[in-house]
């Protein structure tokens, strides 16, 4: 694996950075958790965000996604059309897999699914139903996450692991140019942690998604991530970002 | 050998019980207790209501003769009550479904979670002033308004239960986890669509609730307001009362009873099968 200087960011001339991120700072209850971090994300790579419990993994995820306003520093995203967009504006482009899921427990996961694409038709078009080319691509992705006997079972009704499925399966139907995740795999199994992760790896490396995900395995990182950005809990100046082998796979 | 020597300990205190068991009578002033004493003295000061008229009347003779009146129900009106029955059974449904419809957007608006406070307080302030006037009252302006028919009913019934409605509505809307709906707006839905896919779906078992208690107390409500010309059986309950045909009045009654208690037998099954679904917060 390859340590990458904090001064220098990566920038080559084949690979189009999709997020610039610019000497960003976050702070909470007066303690910064991440400063001067300055990075440019190659645009259809997977990225683990690491470190320990409580260090800001969550809240670096937030700032990227547009959700909180960073204390400091400049976000800029270059969407596939080449424009760049300053955040929060670019939010529409990113998918987020929520820590909680936070999927809507009365409805069944074929709507739950399914909203993730709510974005894209005014609000009369969905006001009955989703159309139903929509919902046929939705029930393929939810038969492809091994879900294909749930789908119109409410997501109270079953399991964790399960619901951590759909909540990924919503942020993919959303095909986002920009995918946050937020500990994605951590209610799943081994075998389907990597069932997931390859999917969302395939997704960056095919469809040009730039996948950004907290991950706490280090096993997972090595396999999967092709950088991995650590936070470091005693001195928020100290980020690193370093190239993991897997991008040479 | 040692000598050993015992030191005597000084005993302590002998805590005071009787005054560690009993709580000072100032400590006991929470606002339940104030409220209960407060309710207390209202009923000894209210009891002059109780005189009657004052003349030596026997209650229990009188009962016995007005109530002899009811017995036999003279059925034969049974086919007329159960034309007037369907008319307010129409009236009712007609003005919960307004009522529905109308106290959705009233409900948002005075929803804390999903409003600005300066738009709770009107909300709520206008759901209050509706609650303040009865059904009767409703039905009277709506007589003036379109005249002694089933649409004052209606109308009457509508805004009497908008007050209600709207009120209970807020409170499921308030109940609900409003995070998934703010999940939704992060992926780029409209407000209206995260709306109905983030927070509808938890909010509709709670309102289909309170949406058929509505129609049920709107049946009981609506065989009432007949009374003052607003169509349905409580125009036939008056007729037969100015004209003291008390048998055919018990008949009325008994119908009334009859739907009631169906309707309360089936919203109570349907509400049973639906709240428990209402509980789909997240954790």
């Amino acid at each position: 694996m390859v340590a990458l200087s904090q001064s220098a960011p990566p920038r080559t001339s084949d690979e189009p950075s999709h997020l610039a991120i610019e000497d960003l700072g976050f702070q909470r209850n007066g303690k910064w958790l991440f400063r001067h971090l300055t990075w440019r994300v190659p645009r259809g790579s997977i990225i683990a965000i690491v470190g320990p419990s409580g260090v800001g993994k969550s809240s670096l995820l937030s700032c990227l996604a547009g959700l909180v306003k960073p204390t400091e520093g400049k976000l800029t995203f270059c969407c596939n059309a080449g424009c760049f967009h300053d955040a929060p504006d670019y939010q529409k482009r990113v998918g987020i897999i929520f820590q909680n899921f936070l999927l809507a427990q009365n409805s069944s996961l074929l709507r739950n699914v399914t909203a993730g694409r709510l974005g894209r038709y005014p609000w009369w078009r969905t006001l009955i139903h989703m159309p139903r080319a929509d919902k046929l691509e939705a029930v393929r992705l939810l038969i492809d996450l091994g879900l294909g006997d749930y789908v119109h079972r409410r997501a109270a009704d079953i399991s964790g692991g399960e619901q951590q499925r759909a909540a990924i399966a919503r942020a993919l139907f959303q095909e986002p140019e920009l995918l946050l995740a937020d500990e994605p795999v951590s209610n799943l199994d081994a075998y389907l942690c990597g069932r997931v992760l390859g999917i969302l790896r395939q997704q960056a490396h095919e469809q040009k998604r730039t996948v950004m995900c907290v991950l706490h395995d280090a096993a997972l990182v090595e396999r999967f991530a092709d950088y991995a950005i650590s936070l470091d809990p005693m001195s928020p100046e100290n980020w690193r970002v370093r190239k993991v082998n897997a991008a040479a796979a | 050998m040692a000598e050993t020597k015992t030191i005597a300990q000084p005993r302590p205190p002998e805590p005071d019980l009787e005054a560690a068991v009993s709580l000072p009578w100032h400590h006991r002033l929470n606002v339940l207790n104030v409220s209960l004493v407060v309710f207390l003295l209202m009923v000894l000061s209210s009891a002059g209501v109780l005189r009657g008229s004052g003349r030596d009347l026997d209650y229990f003779a009188n009962t016995k003769r007005f109530l002899g009146n009811f017995f036999p129900p003279d059925f034969s009106v049974a086919g007329q009550t159960m034309i007037g029955l369907w008319e307010t059974f129409q009236m009712a449904v007609m003005a919960t479904a307004f009522a529905i419809i109308l106290s959705i957007p009233i409900a948002i608006a005075g929803a804390r979670t999903l409003s600005p406070a300066w738009l709770v307080f009107l909300a709520r302030m206008l759901m209050n002033g509706i609650r303040t006037i009865p059904s009767l009252i409703w039905a009277l302006i709506a007589v003036a308004v379109v005249g002694p028919n089933t649409l004052a009913g209606v109308i009457g019934l509508t805004f009497y239960s908008i007050g209600y409605l709207g009120k209970f509505f807020s409170d499921a809307f308030e109940s609900v986890d409003v995070d998934v709906a703010k999940a939704l707006r992060a992926l780029g839905a409209r407000t209206i669509q995260a709306f109905q896919y983030g927070l509808w779906p938890h909010a509709k078992p709670l309102v289909w609730s309170y949406s058929l208690w509505m129609l049920e107390y709107n049946i009981r409500s609506a065989a009432i307001i007949g009374y003052v010309g607003a169509g349905g059986v409580g125009l036939q309950l008056y007729t037969y009362q100015e004209y003291y045909q008390w048998n055919k009045f018990a008949t009325v009654l008994l119908f009334i009873l009859a739907l009631v208690s169906i309707l309360d037998f089936l919203g109570e099954r349907i509400r049973k099968q639906i709240v428990p679904k209402a509980v789909g917060r997240q954790s």
